[in-house]
């Protein structure tokens, strides 16, 4: 394998991206990720936050004391370790992989190309509640719930997207769960301003682990957004729903009381 | 590739793939920094760069160009010192990794809240539980 430092955007043609290598080099170490070339990002991607534009190598750490929504520097606090928030990108961080352990066991599921959802038909306790009836592994990215919440856009390579428009459930087609090509780099996120927003998190333990349940819920004018973290396959949108459109699984339905418990006393918090 | 690791300059050859704690520990000889769940849940292997805690299992050692400290580096630091008086010690295994999260947090901050230490800390996990024991040793780790 290569590692790769392009200097500027033309030089980015494929190979795996890696900035704080927090998700990446497990995955490249568990063969989850093969590669012949890595590309270090760290110098062609912003990093900062100014205007309500953060840079995509910006570090959680970083984002948890800058001046952005409430929802946002939360969703960050909790993420993980100090250790991991001082490492890992806000980018990086909206392209989590699953925790699903039968896809990290490299289990030959639905998610990497098969035709079973072995977690459907065996342990779940951690897994999805929506959209979850072809895969049912769970979206861990508490960041991804705030700003899909605050309803930020991104600023890739490519093209400018609405956050909801990175994410794509997995198909029998296509077995991916972003819209992100080869090449291609998410740059900078913009957040608009929200009145109040609030994200609210169930772990298994007190401090640093992935969300059971996370709620991200925004107020601006007439309007609250809401997003969930670990609940579908993607960050979860609660788009002219409620928590009672869930689909749990014989092993998920708690899931739906923390779900509905968390949002009430998000909805609380915003006032 | 070059690495600083305690104020010495080293150049090691290794493969991209290569961690800084298996540069550190195999390359360097340095063991003191050890390598618990290798997935960075756990904070054994926590090392500074450029006075900032990282976990040196899952940062690539070609991707670091700050100034590294190990446990070794730490030697002669009062925190040292202050884990034996508070016998914030069983099995040890975390205690290195320990011992350089909260030397970066008392650079930052050297006369820590109980609430400081337990943020600062929440990344370094100790299976033995001798947690109020490392809060005690850095509550007092000038005296």
């Amino acid at each position: 394998m290569e590692l790769l430092r392009p200097s500027s955007l033309d030089e980015l043609d494929g190979g795996v991206f890696v900035a704080g290598g927090t998700e990446v080099v497990p995955l490249l170490r568990d063969g989850i990720l093969q590669t012949t070339s890595l590309v270090d990002l760290r110098a062609i991607v912003p990093r900062g936050v100014r205007d309500g534009r953060i840079g995509a190598g910006t570090t959680l750490a970083e984002l948890e004391s800058a001046q952005v929504p409430d929802a946002l520097r939360e969703a960050c606090r909790l993420a993980a370790s100090p250790q991991l928030r001082r490492m890992g990108t806000v980018g990086g961080n909206l392209l989590q992989s699953t925790r699903c352990w039968y896809w990290r066991l490299r289990y030959p599921c639905r998610l990497h190309g098969g035709d079973r959802c072995h977690a459907a038909e065996g342990e779940h306790r951690e897994h999805a509640i929506f959209a979850n009836d072809f895969c049912v592994s769970a979206h861990p990215s508490d960041v991804a719930a705030a700003l899909l919440a605050l309803d930020a856009r991104l600023h890739t390579s490519r093209r400018n997207l609405p956050l909801a428009a990175l994410y794509r459930l997995p198909d029998e087609a296509d077995r991916r769960t972003t819209t992100l090509e080869p090449g291609e780099a998410i740059l900078e996120i913009e957040v608009p301003p929200a009145e109040a927003s609030v994200y609210l998190k169930a772990m298994d333990r007190r401090r640093w682990s992935f969300p059971q349940v996370g709620v991200a819920a925004a107020r601006t004018g007439a309007r609250t957004r809401i997003a969930f973290a670990g609940v579908a396959p993607i960050p979860w949108l609660l788009d002219g729903e409620t928590v009672d459109a869930a689909t749990p699984l014989p092993r998920t339905a708690w899931k739906v009381d923390v779900a509905r418990a968390l949002l009430r006393r998000a909805l609380a918090e915003l006032g | 590739m070059k690495l600083v690791v305690n104020g010495e300059e080293h150049v090691v050859e290794v493969p991209v793939e290569t961690s800084l704690a298996e540069v550190l520990r195999d390359e360097l000889g340095l063991t003191g920094t050890k390598v618990a769940c290798n997935e960075g849940h756990c904070g054994a292997c926590t090392v500074q760069v450029d006075g900032m805690p990282v976990l040196s299992c899952i940062t690539l050692a070609h991707t670091v160009s700050g100034r590294v400290t190990t446990i070794e580096g730490l030697r002669d630091h009062p925190l040292v010192a202050a884990f034996v008086r508070a016998d914030a010690v069983q099995c040890g295994f975390c205690t290195p990794g320990q011992v350089v999260s909260a030397a970066a947090l008392v650079a930052a901050s050297p006369e820590p809240t109980v609430d400081e230490i337990r943020h600062a800390m929440a990344g370094n996990i100790c299976r033995c539980g001798t947690y109020p024991k490392i809060e005690e040793a850095i509550l007092h780790w000038r005296d």
